[in-house]
């Protein structure tokens, strides 16, 4: 007897079907083997599934039973063959009718119950473009895929309850999409901006990056509040659109990181590895290639603190996905794209010991040390970051005692409305452009939208000549401008916006 | 009872299983320096090689279970020994299961033909 169950593998963010074939030989010694170049996790399946009939109160077919996963040349891993096959072999002792038009994915129990399954949402927009009208996913993760409109999603609970569906005797209904609260869906800044005392420049340029999208550096003495700041920074961005929502849930998912029962990621991501991170850590990879932090930090926050005290190695594969917003990781067994749109958010100090140009205390290192310490971090990563800010140390005592900074500190609900405002002028410039900020605009979106005024045209030059700015660091200051006259609501770029920008460009000293 | 009057009782139980079927029973424990061929039988010009497992009650596994891909290539090698002085070319490898009860009656007994395709 000939059975075949459609199901789908995930490559990356890439879907692609999976004939589970299924033949029970009524002649020949009782086997169960699975062909189509199984992994061990796939090859195992073979134990769980036999334990669940058996554990649902059926009985597991004494037959030669041979599973193909087609395409065969293909290798194939992951826990989530495990439906497909039970469901083949259920079809064999109930004589039930496997549903046409349907794709079945998830990872058994001993007990016959589902698991929580990654790719789930992947698997249910796989399911749209083929039209294919209906998934059975684990309870779990069918929230997940229930966010995918147009299409039935069936939360499976039990091997026994997805029997009576099949036999008709019970009928599960589609399951309808909630929205869920969960840890991650939840904006988690520790502090807000109105704790920090003083740094009045700081979180002007924070707030420029939250709403431009652009790449910020932040350097001071210990103890300023640069790392305060990169941790309030999550309180002012604005909620995901969207389309952008679908793109980090989809990452999120690929990676396995949706909770059970977790549903659209609306908020900003927000990632601060250690330094100690690896290169392949930062930017993915494996034999099956894992998305890296820079992906998970897509359309969100990337906060990297202390940064000169990463590896030279691991700074430089910043580069690439810095620029293109995007990377390529291949390896002997696939070769895989992750999107990598991310907000760069730096910190490093001034020197080794950390005091250079400190008010009170005296710095302790050489010119020498000073020079070494500056090249960490190289020059074409200062290239792409357009904020550069100074983080000064302030007198806190003398701040909160005066209450001099206290009445005008403003909180991140406030600076979130306003960063909230910019972005929406520019979800509605970029409307046919399919991207979402001023950090992403390319040049002739740049020639397109970004009109200098005379003014603004002239400093611009000046700057040029005189900070020698490159090419790149010519067009990332008006993008930076862009965002500045964006934040003032004001239509073309003028001379004050160039100006501000220019001010926050590196400069060599 | 030990294991090896069980195998006989199952072997006796598969010989008689198969003559009420139309086999005619060559040998009974055909054995040779590979080891040992629990029945070989003739049917329709065709010789029939027989492996037959025994178990007292199915909790501590199956007898289908102990036919392994060791144990079947061995039995190749077996048949394959015993064919060469034949002039017949017409084989074939069957496995019997028998499973008895605590009283050693016949609880069931599967005839799987052709094991080695």
């Amino acid at each position: 007897m000939f059975l075949k169950v459609q199901s789908a593998t995930n490559l990356g963010l890439e879907t692609m079907g999976v004939d589970v074939e299924v033949n029970i030989a009524s002649r020949g010694l009782p086997v169960f083997e699975i062909v189509g170049l199984p992994a061990k996790s796939v090859d195992e399946s073979k134990e769980r599934v036999r334990t669940a009939i058996l554990n649902s109160g059926l009985e597991f077919p004494q037959k030669r039973i041979i599973v193909n996963l087609a395409p065969a040349d293909i290798p194939k891993e992951g826990s989530f063959y495990d439906l497909p096959i039970a469901v083949s072999l259920l079809a064999f002792v109930t004589n039930c009718r496997i549903p046409e038009n349907s794709l079945f994915f998830g990872e058994l129990s001993l007990d016959g119950t589902l698991r929580h399954t990654k790719g789930a949402l992947l698997l249910a927009l796989f399911a749209k473009e083929n039209n294919i009208g209906n998934v059975f996913v684990p309870e779990d993760s069918a929230n997940e895929a229930a966010i995918v409109k147009g299409i039935n999603v069936f939360s499976v609970k039990s091997l026994s309850s997805l029997l009576l569906h099949l036999l008709n005797k019970e009928k599960m209904e589609p399951l309808e999409y909630k929205k869920t609260d969960s840890d991650i869906f939840k904006a988690k800044a520790e502090f807000d901006m109105a704790e920090v005392l003083g740094q009045e420049q700081a979180k002007r340029a924070i707030e420029i990056a939250a709403a431009g999208g652009h790449n910020i550096l932040m350097i001071g003495s210990p103890g300023s509040g640069k790392t305060m700041l990169a941790r309030a920074l999550p309180g002012i961005l604005p909620p995901l659109q969207d389309q952008e929502s679908l793109e980090v849930t989809k990452i999120y998912s690929a990676a396995g990181k949706i909770p059970p029962g977790g549903s659209i990621i609306t908020v900003c991501p927000y990632r601060a590895p250690h330094h100690t991170i690896s290169r392949i850590g930062l930017i993915g990879g494996g034999s099956k290639p894992k998305p890296g932090e820079v992906s998970l930090a897509h359309r969100g926050v990337l906060f990297l603190d202390e940064f000169a005290e990463y590896p030279r190695a691991t700074m430089e594969v910043l580069r690439q996905p810095m620029e293109d917003g995007k990377l390529t990781i291949s390896r002997t067994m696939a070769s895989v794209d992750y999107p990598a749109r991310f907000i760069l958010a730096a910190s490093a100090n001034p020197c080794p010991c950390g005091y250079l140009q400190h008010p009170k205390k005296q710095c302790s290192c050489s010119e020498r040390e000073i020079r070494r310490y500056k090249k960490r971090i190289s020059g074409p990563i200062l290239d792409r970051i357009d904020l550069h800010v100074d983080v000064p140390v302030v007198d806190a005592g003398e701040l909160s005692e005066t209450g001099q900074g206290l009445q005008f500190l403003e909180s991140s609900a406030k600076i979130r409305q306003r960063v909230i405002k910019a972005r929406n002028i520019q979800q509605e410039r970029f409307k046919n452009d399919n991207i979402f900020t001023n950090a992403e605009m390319r040049n002739e979106q740049i020639k397109k939208y970004c009109q200098l005024a005379k003014t603004a045209k002239q400093i611009l030059t000046a700057a040029t000549n005189s900070f020698n700015l490159s090419a790149r660091a010519y067009f990332k200051t008006i993008k930076t401008a862009r965002t500045i006259a964006d934040l003032a609501e004001a239509v073309d770029i003028a001379q004050e916006h160039v100006a501000e920008a220019l001010q926050y460009r590196f400069k060599e000293n | 009872m030990n294991n090896k009057i069980l195998g006989r009782i199952g072997e006796s139980i598969a010989a008689d299983y198969l003559e009420n079927k139309g086999y005619k029973i060559l040998e009974r424990n055909f054995q040779n320096r590979w080891g040992e061929i629990d029945l070989v039988c003739l049917k329709e010009n065709r010789i029939i090689f027989v492996e037959v497992k025994t178990r007292i009650g199915e909790q501590f596994g199956m007898p289908e279970d102990a036919i392994n891909k060791n144990k079947v290539q061995k039995l190749i090698n077996n048949v394959a020994a015993y064919m060469r002085f034949k002039n017949n070319n017409k084989y074939r490898i069957d496995a019997i299961c028998i499973v008895l009860d605590e009283q050693h009656k016949l609880k069931r007994i599967n005839h799987y033909e052709n094991i080695t395709i």
